[in-house]
């Protein structure tokens, strides 16, 4: 029933990391929460089905404590039940995390044969004689990444996450999201191995496209809690890329830069839950204290907040990728996988390899700018609203649990080398090669890159070395005792006020007018102007609002076209029957020939012929003649 | 090691001066007087005298982060490639990780940027991040091709296996990957094309809107971090596409590098007489020439192997 191999271990690990923080910070928050006792038995439930998935050793076990875990974040999204903007969300998560469960019900009915009680070595042996492993692979695209946020599957994430209350928001993106990948991980290794070559190219195109996409929707979003959660979109698009390239290198056989790919994917699944879980808690404390999400009402939280602060610019700076936190060392490692492309012997492949690099490297570059402005309008500055300036630090419990988090961030990056020995021996027990000699072949300082003169970085000298210098110059500058005087900003001899500071819709506005014809932005802009001047105005107000690309594109026209056709059948059903039962007659047709494609062997033969049969009966029983 | 550090300090001085000469060249260009190639060194002198005025909106960042601006590019100058054949180098850290501690120095500036509450630093924060992320994919692909041809990831090993063996056979890629590196020394940089250093004029300048809160010390930091990331740029540059020069002795090694600096340094002054600054929304089309040379360069190699 359940099993504790070193991949269920090593999740259970990152399931405990993210929670033991949250529980503390969860207490603190509490007294925010109104229906108590509902949302303390849903956190519980919702951390405990968590650990049931991971440790499932057999389909009915790993779907029960699935389902347990998709019902319990539903209600704890509901929590605040009288906003409407909860409830809306609330529906929008709980349709697609059952439209993924229909997937993956559809993917262990046909891996046990209908048996849920086989174990996953059991089901290997059934899904090497399934004629489409293709499809598999596909049920559990759409099965586990709908629940990771991947895109085009992403779109409830920047709806549920926001709306849940923060400590649960930490726990959906730095921990349930990685459960998801857990899934998807354990299925590709323990059935579906061997993989084609296609399915690491689909997955790192998938992890490409996810990962700008993430960056640039939260980049235009001024929602602190939904600008961490496309984050969250772009940051599973890492791990993928990091995911992709070890399933593309080990169907190429370069066991050794495969296992490392891995390794960096694991990584960086255990960076973000520290540094996502860590901004989420602080995003909920900035909540907890102005009362709002939006970001325009905060500023020069700094002052009254230092704490909050502190763990908040940390994970930014994880976030961003910048040296030499962990999230720059997992980072890292997904480039130097990359960089190892040039040893393929595939040279539309080699080829292709940059682009992905290119992604990659622009996330980053997009990341910092997005993390500058979340920080810089958030904490710095002057108040931009009287909620910012009544704000003041969280109680005990909330603020332990962020510097345990932070604590969370900090040994990721100190104790890296132990953290990939694990990760090694995961990957090991998994049968791949262990590449943990070949990462410290001199002593924990230095991370080799395991590609031919691959890089190296030495985190924990950089960080010896940034905390020196730093010191030293502050040493100097006190001992030399520089005067210095307090007065007001300098602005060209206008006066600073907090209206004309920067503000993050200013700030982002650049980047928002060069990706315009991603972001389709509409806006609104109207004036008082004084005695018909153009530049002389009084009052003017300016809105901006992005359109959600893939929202708008793929779901709001499934939902146009489903209306539509039924509203065509209603007709049919209702004034028209001949042709309505000559319909069913025809859906009877295609449920019998697709069962004989699906179930007997394929032939393009009968599969013409059919098509044709249904084309004929289609247009003379349905269509008709043209009247 | 005694080669090591002077050619650290060698950088470190010539960090002023380099940029001081740039100017003295434009001017000079220009038919104005031109001022002093020691001016860098008056100014810094001067501005630590100075009683720096902070903020009263400000908050600790203020405090903090000119040493943060300064210290990832001090650190980032131990890793360049050497300058003399026979001297120590770190040769094993790559390129990634300076790339990423300048990025480290340009977070923290973007941030003192906003710190002060006005509109100016959010301005040139805002404008430093729109090309900031436009940079990063550019400077990544044109590592990744150097170190291809070069055969090391480690910068410090790139440089030295350059110039022991030329890769003659990769010329154009080599090429590609020059042109593509010298507009991100622009971008980066902010010279002319991308960013206009003397102005201080609201529609054009993104590096000075930052600082414009800035005084005393804290602006001396600030202003030789900015001259030390120019040194930084153009040094890697002269090792990585100018690898000649290292075979000679120390003295001539050393007299042929800076010549190779202050060569590249009046590349820069001559191509900043000769443009107009660009509008901000055109800068994207500079640097995705950056990106195009660098992908074009990457599928020489690999395809032509030339």
């Amino acid at each position: 029933m359940f099993q504790f191999d070193a991949l269920s271990l090593i999740f259970v690990l990152l399931i405990a990391l993210g929670s033991i923080p949250n529980l503390f910070y969860s207490s603190g928050y509490l007294p925010h929460i109104e229906r108590k006792a509902h949302y303390q038995l849903h956190y519980f439930t919702f951390i405990l089905s968590m650990l049931g998935v991971v440790v499932a050793a057999n389909g009915l076990v790993f779907l029960f404590f699935w389902e347990l875990m998709s019902l319990s974040s539903w209600q704890l999204i509901l929590t605040e039940v009288k906003n409407k903007e909860t409830i809306k969300a609330a529906r929008f998560y709980f349709i697609m995390t059952h439209f993924g469960f229909v997937f993956l019900l559809l993917f262990f009915l046909i891996i046990t044969d209908g048996d849920l009680h086989l174990g996953f070595v059991q089901m290997q042996s059934i899904a090497k004689d399934f004629t489409y492993p293709t499809l598999l692979f596909f049920f559990m695209l759409f099965g586990f990444l709908s629940k990771a946020g991947v895109v085009p599957l992403h779109v409830w994430l920047p709806y549920a996450h926001p709306a849940a209350p923060s400590p649960v928001s930490a726990l959906m993106s730095g921990v349930m999201l990685k459960v998801a990948l857990y899934g998807f991980f354990r299925f590709l290794f323990d059935v579906l191995y061997p993989w084609p070559l296609e399915w690491g190219i689909v997955i790192l195109t998938l992890g490409a496209i996810s990962s700008l996409v993430g960056v640039l929707y939260a980049l235009s979003e001024h929602d602190i809690k939904a600008l961490l959660a496309n984050h969250s979109i772009e940051n599973i698009g890492i791990i993928l890329i990091g995911f992709g390239m070890g399933m593309i290198f080990d169907t190429l056989g370069l066991a050794t830069l495969s296992t490392f790919a891995f390794i960096a994917a694991l990584f960086h699944i255990f960076n973000h839950m520290s540094f996502k879980s860590l901004l989420f808690m602080s995003a909920g404390a900035l909540l907890h204290q102005t009362h709002t999400k939006n970001m325009e009402k905060y500023g020069g939280l700094i002052k009254s907040m230092p704490v909050t602060a502190f763990t908040f610019l940390l994970a930014a700076i994880s976030i961003s990728a910048l040296p030499p936190s962990n999230g720059f060392l997992s980072e890292w490692m997904i480039f130097q996988s990359m960089l190892g492309s040039s040893h393929m012997d595939n040279t539309a492949l080699k080829l292709a390899i940059p682009f992905a690099i290119f992604a990659l490297a622009m996330t980053g570059g997009l990341a910092i700018a997005c993390f500058v402005k979340a920080y810089g309008i958030t904490f710095l500055g002057l108040h931009r609203s009287n909620n910012a300036k009544h704000a003041h630090e969280v109680n005990f419990l909330m603020r332990s649990g962020m510097l345990m988090m932070a604590a969370v961030v900090v040994s990721l990056m100190l104790f890296t080398p132990l953290y990939i020995a694990w990760f090694d021996q995961v990957f090991v027990s998994l049968g791949k090669v262990s590449v943990y000699q070949q990462m410290f072949p001199d002593g924990i300082w230095n991370i080799h890159s395991v590609g031919t003169n691959g890089g190296v970085v030495s985190p924990l000298i950089l960080l010896a070395a940034l905390i020196g210098t730093t010191a030293l110059m502050l040493f100097a500058y006190k001992i030399f005792g520089v005067k210095s005087r307090l007065h007001r900003t300098w602005a060209c001899g206008y006066k600073t006020s907090a209206k004309t500071q920067y503000t993050a819709t200013g700030f982002a506005g650049p980047i928002r007018r060069f990706f315009s014809w991603l972001y389709k932005p509409n806006e609104h802009f109207e004036k008082q102007r004084i005695a018909g001047h153009e530049t002389k105005f009084s009052t003017s107000h300016y809105e901006v609002h992005v359109k959600p690309l893939f929202e708008t594109l793929l779901y709001d026209s499934v939902a146009t076209l489903v209306n539509r056709t039924s509203y065509w059948v209603y007709r049919l059903a209702h004034f028209e029957q001949t042709r309505y039962a000559a319909m069913i007659f025809n859906i009877m047709l295609i449920v019998l020939f697709s069962y004989r494609v699906f179930s007997h062997d394929f032939s393009w033969a009968t599969f013409v012929l059919e098509g044709i049969v249904m084309l004929i009966s289609v247009k003379i029983l349905i269509i008709g003649d043209k009247k | 090691m005694i080669l090591y550090f002077l050619s650290i300090a060698l950088l470190i001085l010539l960090a002023p001066l380099l940029l001081s000469y740039i100017k003295a060249t434009k001017m000079w260009l220009l038919f104005k007087r031109p001022i002093s190639i020691f001016q860098g060194y008056r100014d810094f002198s001067k501005l630590l005298q100075k009683e720096s005025v902070i903020s009263q909106e400000s908050s600790a960042i203020t405090y903090y982060a000119p040493f943060l601006v300064l210290s990832p590019l001090l650190i980032t100058l131990f890793f360049l490639p050497p300058i003399v054949h026979n001297a120590y180098y770190v040769s094993f850290v790559d390129a990634f990780t300076i790339t990423g501690l300048i990025s480290l120095s340009t977070f923290f500036l973007m941030l003192l940027g906003l710190d002060s509450g006005s509109a100016f630093g959010g301005m040139g924060s805002s404008r430093e991040s729109f090309i900031a992320a436009l940079v990063e994919p550019a400077m990544v692909l044109t590592v990744f091709s150097v170190s291809l041809m070069a055969g090391n990831l480690g910068v410090g090993q790139a440089g030295v296996n350059l110039a022991e063996h030329f890769p003659k056979e990769h010329m154009a890629s080599f090429l590609f990957s020059g042109i593509s590196f010298f507009i991100l020394l622009i971008a980066e940089n902010g010279r002319i094309p991308v960013d206009n250093p003397d102005t201080h004029l609201e529609l054009t300048m993104v590096h000075e809107a930052m600082i414009l809160d800035l005084s005393g010390v804290y602006l001396a930091i600030v202003e030789s971090a900015a001259s030390i990331k120019f040194v930084i740029f153009a040094s890697l540059f002269a090792s990585l596409f100018m690898p000649f020069g290292l075979e000679f002795t120390a003295p001539i090694a050393i007299l042929i590098f800076i010549f190779k600096l202050f060569l590249i340094a009046t590349v820069v002054a001559l191509l900043e007489v000769n443009t107009a600054k660009l509008r901000l929304f055109k800068v994207p089309n500079l640097l995705g020439l950056a990106i195009v040379f660098a992908f074009l360069s990457l599928i020489t190699f690999y395809v032509l192997g030339a």
